[in-house]
This record gives C-alpha cells, structure tokens and sequence, in this order.
C-alpha cells in the first residue's frame, strides 16, 4: 500500500495524463492502473481536473470554422454544400497499395494484350499459308484427277483397238494428212459384216478446232462426198460410232461448222484415205 | 448548419460513434470539445488564425485516428488534449510558423518573445484571471511550460534549474489544486 501512495505522489500519474512519457513508461503506467484501483482512481480524478480546467478555460473558435471542418470530415455533405473547397484525400497512403496493386494490374494486361496480338498475328498468317497449301493442293487433285481420266479415256480407246484387232470382222483404214495439216492422221474403223464405222480417240492426230468448229467425216462413194457424221475434238467416249455405209472408195475428215455442212468444205480437209480393201 | 441545435452525447455514445465513423460524431465532437480544444491551442499559438488551422489539423487527425484510441488507457478529452497539444506544439517548431512571425510587427513580436522569456499565461487572451490568482506562481510555471509550450519535463528542470523530482511534483501540486477547485 505504501508502495503504491508513493508512486501516486511522486507525479508520474500526472505526467502520464500530460503526455509525458515514452511508450515504456507508459505501459509500465498502465499496468500499475490495471493492478491497483487506487492508480487507475488517480489517473481519472487528473483526467477529469484536466478535463474541467479545459473547458473552463474554453474558447469558442470564430463560426465559419464549425462548416468548414464539418464539411473537411464529412465528404458527402461537401459535394451538395459548397463545390468550391477542393477536398484533400484523408487515406492517401492508405491507397499506395492499391495503386501498386492496380499498376502491376495494368502491366499485365498490357503485356497480355501485346502477347495476344503476337499469337493472333502469327495464327492469321499460319491460316493464310495453310489456305494457300490448300488451294495448291486442290489444283494439284484437280490435275491429277484429269490425268487419271485422260489415261482412262486412252485406255479404253486402246482396249478397244487391241479388240479390234484380235477379230477379223474390222478393217482398218488409214487416213494420211493432206497439203493443210501435213503431220495429221487418224484410223477409221469399218466392220466388213455389219459395215458400222467407228473412230477412236486414241487413234487420231488431228489439228485442233475453235469452239464454233467440229470435224465431218466423209465417205466418197463413186466420187460423191456423203457425210457420214460429226465429232468433236472432246468425248465422254473413246470410241464413237459414225454412219454406216455399204461401199466407200475412201475417207475424209474436214473441218465444218458446228453441226455439220450439207457438203464438205474441201479446202478445210485435213485428212483422207483411200480403202485399200 | 451553426444554427443547428447543439449536440451532447455521452463519453461512451460519443466514443462508439467515432469508431464507426459516424457521422453525428463530428457535431457532437465539435459542439462538445471544440471551445476546451482551442482553448488548449490557443494557449500554445496565440494566432488565431493559425490556432484555427491547427484546430481543424486536430479535428481531422482525431477523426482519421479514432480507431487508435483505447479507452481502458484513459478518457476521450484526455487524448484529443493531447492530440492538439501535440499538432499546436508540431506547428510551433514548424519552419511555416516560424517564417510567418518573422513578418510580425516590432510590437508582437516583442510581446511574443516577452511572453517566451516569462513563460507566463497570456492572460487577455485566455481569460485565466481567476485561474491565475488561485494557481501559486511556482506551480503554474511548470505546468505551463510542460503542458503548454512544448517542454518536456526533463528540459523543464533544465530551463528552471530546478532538479526532476522538483518539476514532477511541482506538476502534481499544480494539478492537485485544479482538482481542488473542480473536483
């Protein structure tokens, strides 16, 4: 008991009230405060004669000042009072964080967007390449394709004269280029039974025709041209069947217009062959 | 909002109010505290337009702390004192304030210089007539230059050539006798 009067009366309490003292010196206050009622009293009735001797002593600040740090400490009354007085921030640092935070934010999205940009950018010139490869490809298919049907076409062209050949029902005429188209030829076939005539695609070198000409095979019978049928320079079919004929001396090819000429047009002739059998 | 009817709350509303931000706090807060505050601040800056800067610093800085104060270490009052002793004290060391005096005429600043060398209550200003003549001199100069201009107590011994245990009694005394008289 005497140890705490004399740490009451030796003015530390009131030091303490005064704002005296280090953060230590403080504590150790406080713990004495929090032990003994006595202290804790002490330091109230110092309070409270502080407290009292202020407001005493009370001077009341001019009227304008009340507005002015009502309005400082209540923002959302500023803004509909008074425009003018530009409110200062009251937790600048307490926002350094999140200004950190959102600026390294930001520098990822940039970086992101730029990486984003890069990768579309090399995708849109992989997909031009790749639409380039498949339009090469594509061509090259379509060549293909048409080779394997010309092959087909010549094959079966080729089929057919080897069959042809094998039987003895066929006789083959030869057709020689003329003056006009000296490195022409072509074969006729005439079936010495059933005297049909067939030509074969794979069996002509013809010069080629524009598209408003066609060839016009001819039979001279007894020095008369008869027609015996048209045939252009393309055919689904290797093999084509003209008009049969009972007798012909020889054959002709002449290029007409399209559909045919009622009688050959002699300086367009582009080969002929006499019938040797 | 001056006209607005004064408001008086309890230590405890007034301390749950101010934690929570609300903002009834601040009316009360200055309707309550803001005369005994300035009165304090006023005793350390004779100014006043400066003493209603540092009045308004003090308001702010209450406020914006008011989560830092604990009320098992000691009362409201006894913290914003402190908390606008300390601003007023701050503001007196400030090369700003400094700078301003030097603008003063001849005869303020003779007063002022007075008033520091005395280290004496300006007693026009705070209206401590009664207060003075009740206060012995010996006790009201320690306090004053302790509390009010900034001095710690070991650089009061100091400037009085008094030894310690002298100024912290002669603190206590001061105290005991405005205990006295309000208690």
């Amino acid at each position: 008991m005497e140890e705490v009067k004399a740490y009451i009366e030796s003015g530390i309490l009131e030091l303490y009230v005064l704002g005296q003292l280090t953060a230590q010196e403080c504590s150790e206050v406080e713990a004495m405060a929090a032990k003994h009622a006595e202290v804790k009293a002490e330091i109230l009735a110092i309070e409270l004669a502080m407290e009292s001797y202020a407001l005493e002593n009370a001077i009341t600040p001019s009227a304008a000042l009340e507005d002015k740090i009502v309005a400082q400490l209540n923002p959302t009354t500023t803004d509909k009072i008074k425009a003018e007085p530009k409110i200062v921030p009251l937790y600048e640092g307490a926002n350094d964080g999140k200004i950190k935070i959102l600026r390294f934010a930001l520098v990822a999205c940039v970086a992101l967007l730029v990486i984003s940009i890069a990768a579309l950018i090399s995708v849109y010139n992989k997909l031009n390449s790749a639409h380039d490869e498949i339009a090469s490809l594509s061509t090259q298919r379509d060549q293909f394709a048409t080779t394997v049907s010309k092959l087909e076409f010549n094959k079966a062209g080729m089929e057919n004269r080897i069959a042809m050949t094998e039987t003895n029902e066929w006789a083959t005429v030869k057709l020689a280029g003329v003056k006009n188209s000296p490195k022409a030829n072509m074969l006729v076939y005439w079936n010495k039974t059933n005297k049909n005539i067939l030509i074969n695609y794979a069996a002509m070198d013809l010069p080629k025709t524009d598209q408003s000409h066609e060839y016009q095979l001819w039979a001279l019978v007894d020095g008369k041209p008869v027609s015996l049928g048209v045939f252009g320079d393309n055919a689904k079919e290797a093999v084509k069947q003209m008009e049969t004929i009972e007798k012909a001396q020889a054959f002709a090819v002449t290029i007409e217009p399209m559909g045919g000429s009622q009688n050959p047009t002699m300086e367009k002739m582009v080969v002929m062959g006499g019938v040797t059998i | 909002m001056a006209t607005a009817k004064k408001i008086s709350l309890s230590e405890e509303e007034l301390v749950n109010a101010l934690k929570r931000q609300d903002t009834i706090a601040i009316k009360a807060l200055y309707d309550m505290y803001s005369g005994a505050l300035f009165g304090v601040i006023s005793r350390v800056i004779q100014q006043t337009e400066v003493a209603e800067d540092v009045l308004q610093e003090t308001f702010v800085k209450i406020w914006n702390s008011a989560g830092s104060y604990d009320s098992s270490k000691g009362r409201l009052f006894t913290w914003m004192m402190n908390v606008a002793r300390n601003l007023a004290i701050d503001k007196l060391r400030s090369k700003d304030f400094k700078n301003s005096n030097k603008n003063q005429d001849i005869e303020n600043n003779v007063d002022f210089i007075d008033q520091q060398k005395k280290v004496s209550f300006n007693a026009d200003t705070l209206g401590l007539k009664e207060m003075v003549t009740n206060l012995k001199p010996d006790f009201k100069d320690v306090l004053d230059m302790v509390y009010f201009k900034g001095y710690t107590h070991v650089e009061t011994a100091e400037e009085l050539n008094l030894p310690l245990g002298t100024v912290k009694t002669r603190v206590r005394m001061a105290i005991l006798e405005l205990r006295k008289k309000f208690n």
